[in-house]
C-alpha cells in the first residue's frame, strides 16, 4: 500500500488491497451453489462495506438482506446509487435492535421510493443523526463502482460539478490537466461483499440479468466478494448458449443462491412486479416508528424476519392469489412470454 | 369515469403543462414523478417523436403499458431500443445525447438551483438535518450535463427561496454570468420551470427566473404571493390554455385511470417523491 493510499479514507478494500486479494482468490470454475445462510456468515463480517445490488425498489436483494438481519451485524457500510426496500429492511433492523444489527455509514445518492413515497425509516435514522451520511449523486455512486470494476483507484466525472453534493463528499475537484476546465475524480469503491438478485444463474455464478442492469456487473467486479440470489439454476450449457446476455461472470461470484421471488415485494422483471401493498404496509409502520411507536414494525420484524427460518417462511405469508397477482402484472409488462 | 366537465385538479394542470412544453422528436431523459406522467401523455397526445431516457438504462421505449412506478421498472423497458444500466445512461448523457433533462424538487432558487437532499442548515447540520429528503438520485447529474432542462414544482412558497437549504441539482448557482462554464458544467443549465400556478423561464442576463404564462385563475400578483423571492415578469406574459378535454381524458382514461398519480391533491404532499 503507498503512503497516498493510507491518507485518503477508503471505506472498502484499498485498490491495492482489491488487487491483491483478487490475484490470492480461487478463481476456478467451481459449484458456488451455497444456503443463503452460509453464504452470509462465510462471507460478511462486522465492520464490512457492503454493495447493494438492484435500483430503488427494482430487483432489490430483499432475501439476502433478511439474512442479514437473522445473523447481525455492527458497524456496516452500505455502498449503493438509489436503495429502497433493501436498505429500509437493513436500517429498521438497527432502529429495532441496534445492539444486534447495526449501519455505521452510507454511501448513496437515493433513498426512498419514487411513486411509492419517501422512506420514513430514512427520516427516523437522519433526523436522529444514526448513521454517517456521504451523499453521491446516482451517476457518482455508478461510475465509483464502475472505477473499482475497472481496477482504477478514482474516474473522472463531469456531474454535479457546482453542487452542495461535492462539499461533503471525498470527491475532489481538480483543473482537467487536458483542457484545464474543472473535473470531478471520483474515488474508486472496492465493497467488501456485494449482495445481488438476478434473474438467471448457473452454478459457477454466470448470471443473466433481465431488464435494467442497474450497476449489477459494476459492484460484482468491484467488490471482494459477490454473493448472487437467483430466480432460476440454469445448466451452463444452457446459459452459455448465448454468451453475450451474461451479465456477470461466474469469476466475479463467490456464492449462487436460489432463492425464487428473492426480490418480492419489489419488482424483478419477467417474475413480478412490485407488491405495492406491501410496500405502503410497511411504510405506514416505518411512519409509526418515526413518531415513536415501534410497535408495529417490530411486530412485523418478529413475524416475517426474526420468526422465519429462511425465505420462504417470508413467501408464505402471502396468498398464492396475491403472488399470482403480481406474476400476472408482470406478464403484462413481459410482452415476449405472450 | 367520463369527462363530462373541465373541472380538474391543479396537478392535472402541471402535468399538461408539462407535456405542451416538451418538444417533439428530442431525447428527453425523465426523472421520476411529475415528469413520468407528463412525458407519456405528451408521447400519447402529440408529441409522439419523443425518445424517453431513464436513468435505470432505458432507452426510447413506447409506455404503452401503464405509467411506470419506477425509472427502473419493468415498464421502462418493455420494447425499449435499448437497454443497460446507470452507467451507460448518464455516460450518454454526458457525452451530449440528451437535449433534456425533465426534473423535480423539493425546493428551488430564483436561479433554478434544486434542492432534494434535507432541510436545515447545511453544512452544521448535514449529518443530523431537520428534515432528510431522498438525496440526488440521477437528478443532479440530469442538472449538470442534460442540454437544457425543464423543472417541474408544486408552486408553495416555502418551496421558492432566495437561498435554499441545499444545492442538490445545479442551475445557473449564483448567476453570474458564466457561472455554469465555470464551474465546468457541460448542459447550458435550466429552460423552464413548470408548477402548479405557471410556466416560468429565466432572464437571459440576470438568470433569475420570470413569468411567461399565468394559468386560469392565476394573476402575476397571485403568483408572486407564493414565491419566496421576487420574480421578474415577461413583457409579453400570457396566459397558459387549461387542459383540454382531450388531454384530461388521456390522463383520466387511459394513462392514470385509476388515479394513483395524478389524483391526488398536492398539498397531501408534505414533501414531494417526484424527482
Amino acid at each position: 500500500m503507498s503512503s497516498n493510499e493510507e491518507q485518503f479514507f477508503w471505506t472498502g478494500l484499498t485498490p491495492d488491497a482489491a488487487r491483491k486479494a483478487l490475484v490470492n482468490k480461487d478463481k476456478s470454475k467451481r459449484d458456488k451453489r451455497s444456503s443463503l445462510k452460509d453464504a452470509v456468515n462465510r462471507f460478511i463480517k462486522d465492520g464490512d462495506n457492503v454493495a447493494i445490488g438492484g435500483f430503488v425498489d427494482n430487483r432489490q436483494p430483499v432475501a439476502a438482506t433478511f439474512e442479514m438481519i437473522r445473523h447481525g451485524f455492527k458497524d456496516l457500510t452500505l455502498s449503493y446509487q438509489s436503495g429502497g426496500m433493501a436498505i429500509d429492511y437493513l436500517a429498521g433492523a438497527m432502529a429495532l435492535r441496534p445492539d444486534h444489527f447495526s449501519i455505521k455509514r452510507m454511501e448513496f445518492a437515493y433513498w426512498a421510493h419514487e411513486s411509492f413515497g419517501l422512506s420514513p425509516i430514512f427520516r427516523y435514522i437522519a433526523e436522529n443523526g444514526m448513521v454517517e451520511l456521504e451523499d453521491w449523486s446516482n451517476y457518482n455512486m455508478s461510475a465509483r463502482f464502475k472505477a473499482g470494476a475497472m481496477g482504477l483507484t478514482f474516474i473522472p466525472c463531469r456531474s454535479p460539478l457546482g453542487s452542495d453534493i461535492l462539499k461533503k463528499c471525498r470527491a475532489k475537484v481538480m483543473d482537467c490537466p487536458f483542457t484545464g476546465r474543472p473535473i470531478i475524480l471520483l474515488p474508486a469503491s472496492y465493497p467488501n461483499v456485494a449482495i445481488i438478485h438476478v434473474q438467471t444463474a448457473d452454478m459457477f455464478g454466470n448470471c443473466v440479468i433481465n431488464g435494467t442492469d442497474a450497476t449489477c456487473q459494476e459492484i460484482a467486479m468491484a467488490a471482494d466478494y459477490t454473493i448472487v440470489t437467483c430466480e432460476r439454476i440454469v445448466p451452463h450449457r444452457v446459459i452459455t448458449r448465448r454468451p453475450k446476455e451474461i451479465g456477470i461472470p461466474f469469476f466475479a461470484v463467490d456464492a449462487v443462491v436460489h432463492v425464487p421471488f428473492g426480490a418480492y415485494p419489489t419488482n424483478c422483471r419477467r417474475y413480478y412486479y412490485f407488491n405495492k401493498e406491501h410496500i405502503a404496509t410497511f411504510h405506514a409502520l416505518g411512519t409509526r416508528l418515526r413518531k415513536g411507536d415501534p410497535k408495529g414494525l417490530a411486530a412485523y420484524y418478529d413475524d416475517y424476519i426474526f420468526g422465519a427460518k429462511g425465505f420462504e417462511d417470508f413467501i408464505d405469508h402471502f396468498p398464492v392469489r396475491k403472488l399470482l397477482e403480481e406474476y400476472q402484472s408482470e406478464m403484462q409488462n413481459f410482452e415476449r412470454m405472450v | 369515469m367520463l369527462v363530462t366537465s373541465i373541472e380538474y385538479t391543479s396537478q392535472e394542470m402541471i402535468v399538461v403543462a408539462g407535456a405542451r412544453i416538451l418538444e417533439d422528436n428530442k431525447v428527453v431523459f425523465v426523472g421520476t414523478g411529475l415528469p413520468m406522467i407528463a412525458t407519456v401523455l405528451a408521447i400519447r397526445h402529440r408529441a409522439h417523436g419523443i425518445i424517453p431516457v431513464f436513468e435505470a438504462g432505458a432507452v426510447g421505449p413506447p409506455l404503452e403499458g401503464g405509467l411506470p412506478f419506477s425509472v427502473g421498472d419493468s415498464r421502462t423497458a418493455s420494447r425499449a431500443s435499448f437497454v443497460r444500466g446507470l452507467n451507460a445512461a448518464f455516460e450518454m448523457t454526458q457525452r451530449g445525447f440528451c437535449d433534456y433533462g425533465f426534473v423535480g424538487g423539493a425546493e428551488i432558487d430564483p436561479y433554478g438551483n434544486l434542492n432534494s437532499t434535507m432541510m436545515g442548515k447545511f453544512p452544521e447540520e448535514y449529518q443530523k438535518p431537520k428534515a432528510r429528503l431522498p438525496g440526488s438520485g440521477g437528478a443532479s447529474d440530469m442538472a449538470s450535463s442534460c442540454e437544457r432542462t425543464i423543472l417541474i414544482m408544486p408552486h408553495e412558497r416555502r418551496r421558492f427561496n432566495e437561498k435554499i437549504n441545499y444545492v442538490t441539482s445545479p442551475g445557473y448557482l449564483d448567476g453570474s454570468p458564466g457561472a455554469r462554464e465555470r464551474a465546468g458544467l457541460l448542459g447550458q443549465g435550466p429552460h423552464r420551470v413548470i408548477t402548479t400556478k405557471a410556466v416560468l423561464g429565466f432572464d437571459d442576463e440576470t438568470r433569475r427566473m420570470k413569468i411567461l404564462h399565468t394559468y386560469a385563475g392565476e394573476t402575476v400578483e397571485s403568483i408572486q404571493e407564493s414565491t419566496g423571492f421576487e420574480l421578474l415578469v415577461d413583457p409579453d406574459v400570457s396566459p397558459f390554455d387549461p387542459p383540454t378535454i382531450e388531454e384530461l381524458t388521456l390522463i383520466r382514461e387511459e394513462i392514470d385511470p385509476l388515479g394513483f398519480f395524478v389524483k391526488k391533491p398536492v398539498k397531501e404532499k408534505v414533501l414531494p417523491n417526484q424527482f
